[in-house]
């Protein structure tokens, strides 16, 4: 546990070295200009775009840092042979991998947190006080939040055994993939074999089902989401980053990193 | 030393010369493509389904982009005083497939798509589809029923079905004893001026937004001016009764008594009498224009 911390902490270190949380500026640039803009360029939908154009915000940006620094966690520190100094003191393989991961959500937890602060104070510039509904915003911010751990998962594995480039490819792949798991498992076209039907329902139950921690229509519009919802999302994700965790330790333990 | 000093000077001078050119040409080009302009207005995806699916989870953000463009639209059409609001549906469409709940997009939609040129589209079959389908998506929101009411009033000018409209909103928990009012009066009365007053005068108090306000607003005024042309005309007759002759200028009114002083218009224009002797509004007030063409419907509708 100790060695997951020591190495999840220089992970978060590193991301804030390398200037990641800078993203934050732009993020405030951005929430400071839809504030005073769109009162002036459209009709009533002030507080509409500020919480859908920040939660947008904070979902794109953590896809960028999940997806690029996820699958540079491994490869980074292969490239500067820090991986090799690393593991030859005692630290297992996979410890090595969650420590990678847990530092990553952190930042990302860290990042996501600022955001959500700056998305409410561009909220409280056009109407205040806040109301009630507008706490399910961070509910939504919670949920994208769960959906970058998913995503670092995925990067992670495919980083353990392709290229940075492909594994970039796969990951943002599998994100789009995953936000039509549904819409996979709903067809019914009458031409297509019934062999075929089922192993696209198999596969959509394969794939990360993101539309799971998607609540950003409902949230806009002020609307409640269930804490049975988001408790079921929260149990599929850890189960499903515990399941792709588990096979990313499977293949890094079997690279040969000679 | 002082030849780099020169150096970066010449080239300072040179890049600001640089992009005085690049200004130019630009201005120059958009002068240009000022008249390719009007043609080139185009939606690349027409389809709302499709934008919805490549929206991926970020429907909502796009559905505010669609609408702000919606708001754009109509206004650049309105301010360059161009009749054809083709896309303006389109738009609507892709905005409300995107966010069903988007209400403001309803309300403001079927404002747009109803109102008579040069205000509106004048599309209203149009703007009944949008407020169904809002209603449709927003089954708890009576606004909608007091919009397509207005709709079928002012411009179907069906006041059964904008009595029912009315009269079934009135029956939500919560909504004022206006919409049954109105259901009521409509039913009774059909088009009267009170009525228009009345409509156009809560969409002026309720109104969020300072464009639909102004348009109300506008609205209210060519009703006030209609209020008095009639009351002119009612004073005249009684004028032609007395004196068995019809008034020639809105003066004999005052002469006689009938009129305290010279009546005006909401602009300040006084009224003036037409040929036949009847009230109207002065030829050069900006209301005349709105007011000939409310007439001229009013008589194609009869």
């Amino acid at each position: 546990m100790r060695n997951i911390r020591a190495v999840a902490a220089n992970t978060f270190r590193e991301a804030v070295r390398d200037r990641v949380l800078y993203n934050l500026v732009f993020f405030a640039l951005l929430m400071m200009a839809a504030a005073i803009l769109v009162g002036q360029i459209s009709i009533g939908i002030e507080q509409y775009v500020i919480v859908s154009l920040g939660l947008s915000a904070i979902s794109i940006v953590g896809i960028f840092i999940a997806v690029f620094l996820g699958v540079a966690l491994v490869s980074k520190e292969m490239d500067k042979r820090t991986l090799y100094a690393l593991l030859a003191k005692p630290v297992h393989r996979w410890e090595f991998l969650l420590g990678k991961f847990f530092g990553l959500v952190m930042t990302l937890a860290v990042n996501t947190s600022a955001m959500a602060a700056g998305l409410y104070v561009a909220l409280w510039s056009v109407k205040h006080p806040l109301e009630r509904a507008d706490v399910y915003i961070l509910v939504a911010v919670y949920l994208i939040l769960l959906k970058l751990a998913v995503i670092v998962a995925l990067a992670l594995l495919f980083s353990c055994f392709t290229s940075p480039f492909l594994a970039i490819l796969f990951t943002a792949g599998l994100y789009v993939a995953g936000l039509f798991a549904a819409d996979l498992r709903a067809v019914r076209a009458v031409e297509l074999d019934p062999l075929a039907l089922q192993f696209m329902r198999g596969i959509s139950y394969l794939l990360p089902n993101f539309q799971n921690f998607d609540v950003m229509a409902a949230v806009v519009h002020g609307q409640n989401v269930p804490a049975a919802f988001v408790w079921t999302a929260t149990l599929y994700a850890i189960l499903y980053i515990a399941i792709v965790l588990a096979g990313t330790a499977v293949v890094f333990s079997r690279r040969n990193l000679k | 030393m002082k030849s780099r000093s020169i150096a970066g000077a010449i080239l300072g001078v040179a890049l600001a010369v640089g992009f005085v050119c690049v200004w130019k040409l630009q201005q120059k080009i958009d002068e240009e493509r000022a008249s390719l302009q009007l043609e080139k207005q185009e939606l690349a995806l027409r389809s709302p389904g499709v934008l919805k699916k490549l929206s991926l989870e970020y429907t909502p953000l796009m559905a505010a982009v669609y609408w702000t463009r919606v708001v754009q639209y109509y206004g650049e059409k309105h301010r360059m005083h161009d009749q054809n609001l083709e896309l303006l549906w389109p738009l609507l469409d892709i905005t409300t497939t995107l966010d069903p709940h988007l209400l403001v997009a309803y309300r403001y939609g079927s404002i747009f798509l109803s109102d008579r040129p040069p205000r509106g589209a004048g599309q209203p079959d149009q703007a009944v589809v949008l407020l169904e389908r809002g209603m449709k998506a927003n089954p708890d929101y009576w606004r909608f029923y007091q919009d397509l009411g207005n709709v079928y009033y002012f411009d179907k000018r069906d006041y059964a079905k904008a009595s029912q409209a009315f009269e079934a909103g009135s029956k939500f928990p919560g909504t004022p004893p206006f919409m049954k009012i109105m259901a009521a009066k409509i039913a009774a009365e059909g088009e009267s001026l009170e009525t228009s007053y009345a409509l156009w005068l809560d969409l002026y108090q309720t109104a969020g937004n300072q464009d639909v306000r102004k348009n109300a607003e506008e609205h209210l005024r060519l009703v006030k001016a209609e209020m008095d042309l009639r009351q002119i005309d009612r004073l005249a007759d009684e004028f032609e009764k007395k004196t068995h002759r019809r008034p020639a200028r809105v003066g004999d009114l005052v002469d006689a008594g009938l009129l305290p002083a010279q009546p005006r218009d909401p602009d300040g224009f006084p009224y003036v009498l037409g040929e036949k002797g009847h009230a109207e509004i002065h030829p050069k007030s900006p209301l005349r224009e709105d007011w000939q063409k409310d007439k001229l419907l009013a008589q194609q509708v009869k």
